[in-house]
């Protein structure tokens, strides 16, 4: 059985922002298992610029924010086997893996950091009535398509769900010479970022189209229409409200989902509310030794945002690899209050500085207040809105006589 | 020109203030409803003429993948993309090809390269 300090399953920018830091922190063994032919995960594909703003002060693109993370994480000198796919993980830190190269693998890590990322959510999971043609994807599956393989999935197309990447496409599609009809939208707000629906959409005379939803797909072979309706406060469809639109191609940019099933493998306890693991802010889980960072936490709406998880866990991780954590720990749960639809991380291990990230339930277009109680930290921002996730830190010091569970609520100030 | 009023919504950072303009087609008369400064710069490229970075893909020989992602170096007129786009379609690389490598030089003489935003190795 081979035997490595750090193992990260996954090399996002998640897995090699943690390989890179497990590395820096003194690991000496880190060793990152990819899938796919390369390093990067989703990023290969993500080919608009935004990336790393805020970690790197630079405007790179996806790709370019990898390559830049691939070259740290060779000249930490990070092994990585690519190809390779984890098929189990147990609680006690054995990997079983399979590749080409390297056959049936059995890795013996002190300790793991999970960055298998999230899936797209597809048509089965919201349901949609109607016949099954082809040219029906997801956004993300439509940008692989168009930024990795070079063909253009349709000519006329409707999206459904204004998530970043369904965004995304429909600039990205639009410049490839396809018609977008509109987005459409369930919500009576936006799913994406405020700048994707002003740069993607209003920048390209795109329409968005609030609490609509697609209630009908037509065609027999391919995709020959779609049938949207409006939707009441309860979210169903107002009869008398139909539309037929005529189109060839429908993506859905409907929500992701963290992908778990390696977690579940190894008993680690999942929250419902992320469907990501149940978290300290050494970004532990469940099962000691067992870290986790980036989008199979939780989803977050900035690479920034991964990229910390990752320092955090990489660096947590070769920790607990060298040793130097005490036996029995203490933690304490952080529990969602007033107006927090979902936050992480979900307990308190009293080692670091607490760093949150709470996604509001409603969108609240004025003056808030975060409160963390205790200590009874209240942090203000001008807003608090779904689609962008809010990211406040309670300092270590402020946390250390806390005996009950920490709330945290979004008020109006 | 004539005063006209526009709407905006600022990009310069997440908060997105949505600003009412009132302008005379190149200069700003007056805004509200910007929460700082930053805004003026925007909305006054913004009247003048909206600059984007282009980002997209260009057709590659003798690689794994059949595109690579490309990238203006720098703002570019956003009405500029459609001839852009068009011009781009009949450009192909050859593998390999490293990453900021120039593709294209001063591409429609806006004084922008377009660049490799990855390395693509010979496969």
């Amino acid at each position: 059985m081979m035997e490595v300090d750090v193992a990260v399953i996954g090399s996002g920018p998640a897995g090699l922002t943690a390989a890179i830091h497990a590395h820096n922190s003194g690991a000496r063994k880190v060793l990152l298992l990819e899938r796919e032919e390369e390093l990067g995960g989703i990023l290969k594909q993500c080919i608009h610029n935004g990336f790393g703003l805020e970690q790197f002060k630079q405007d790179y693109t996806g790709p370019e924010y990898a390559e830049r993370l691939i070259k740290e994480s060779e000249q930490a000198g990070v092994q990585c086997f690519l190809n390779t796919l984890v098929t189990d993980l147990s609680s006690d830190r054995v990997i079983a893996a399979l590749s080409p190269e390297h056959g049936a693998l059995e890795i013996k890590a002190r300790s793991i950091v999970l960055a298998m990322g999230c899936r797209e959510r597809t048509r089965p999971s919201i349901g949609i009535p109607g016949t099954r043609p082809a040219g029906i994807f997801t956004a993300g599956v439509a940008q692989r398509f168009v930024n990795m393989d070079g063909y253009l999935p349709g000519k006329k197309v409707v999206i459904l769900g204004s998530g970043d990447i369904g965004l995304i496409m429909a600039r990205r599609l639009t410049l490839e010479g396809a018609k977008v009809i509109g987005v459409y939208e369930i919500m009576n707000y936006p799913g994406g970022l405020k700048r994707n629906v002003v740069q993607c959409l209003n920048d390209f005379d795109i329409p968005l189209y609030l609490s609509h939803t697609v209630t009908e797909i037509k065609g027999k072979e391919r995709v020959e229409g779609v049938v949207v309706s409006k939707v009441d406060g309860d979210l169903h469809p107002v009869p008398g409200s139909e539309q037929s639109i005529e189109c060839d191609t429908l993506l859905l940019s409907v929500g992701l989902i963290p992908e778990n099933e390696l977690s579940k493998k190894a008993g680690i306890e999942l929250n419902t509310a992320t469907r990501g693991p149940v978290t300290t802010e050494t970004m532990e889980t469940s099962v000691p030794g067992i870290f986790t960072c980036g989008n199979v936490s939780t989803v977050f709406d900035l690479v920034d945002y991964v990229a910390q998880t990752g320092a955090a866990a990489g660096a947590f991780a070769a920790r607990y690899a060298s040793g130097q954590v005490s036996g029995s720990r203490q933690s304490m749960d952080v529990v969602a209050g007033e107006n927090v639809r979902l936050l992480f991380p979900q307990r308190y291990s009293f080692q670091d500085d607490l760093v949150l990230f709470v996604r509001a339930a409603e969108p609240v277009e004025k003056p808030v207040t975060i409160e963390v109680t205790p200590p009874g930290s209240r942090i203000n921002r001008l807003y608090a809105r779904p689609n962008e996730m809010l990211r406040v830190k309670v300092p270590k010091e402020k946390l250390a006589e806390v005996k009950q569970p920490i709330r945290v609520s979004i008020r109006e100030k | 020109m004539a005063v006209e009023k526009r709407h905006f919504v600022c990009v310069v950072c997440p908060i997105g203030c949505e600003i009412d303009v009132v302008h005379d087609g190149s200069k700003i008369i007056s805004m509200e409803g910007n929460k700082c400064e930053k805004s003026l710069e925007f909305v006054s490229q913004e009247l003048i003429e909206p600059m984007r970075i282009l980002t997209t893909t260009v057709r590659i020989e003798g690689a794994r993948w059949p595109v690579i992602p490309v990238r203006t170096d720098k703002a570019v007129p956003k009405r500029l993309f459609p001839r852009i786009m068009k011009q781009l379609r009949s450009v192909e690389l050859q593998a390999p090809v490293d990453i900021l490598d120039v593709v294209v030089t001063d591409v429609l003489h806006t004084g922008a390269n377009i660049i490799a935003t990855r390395s693509m190795p010979r496969s």
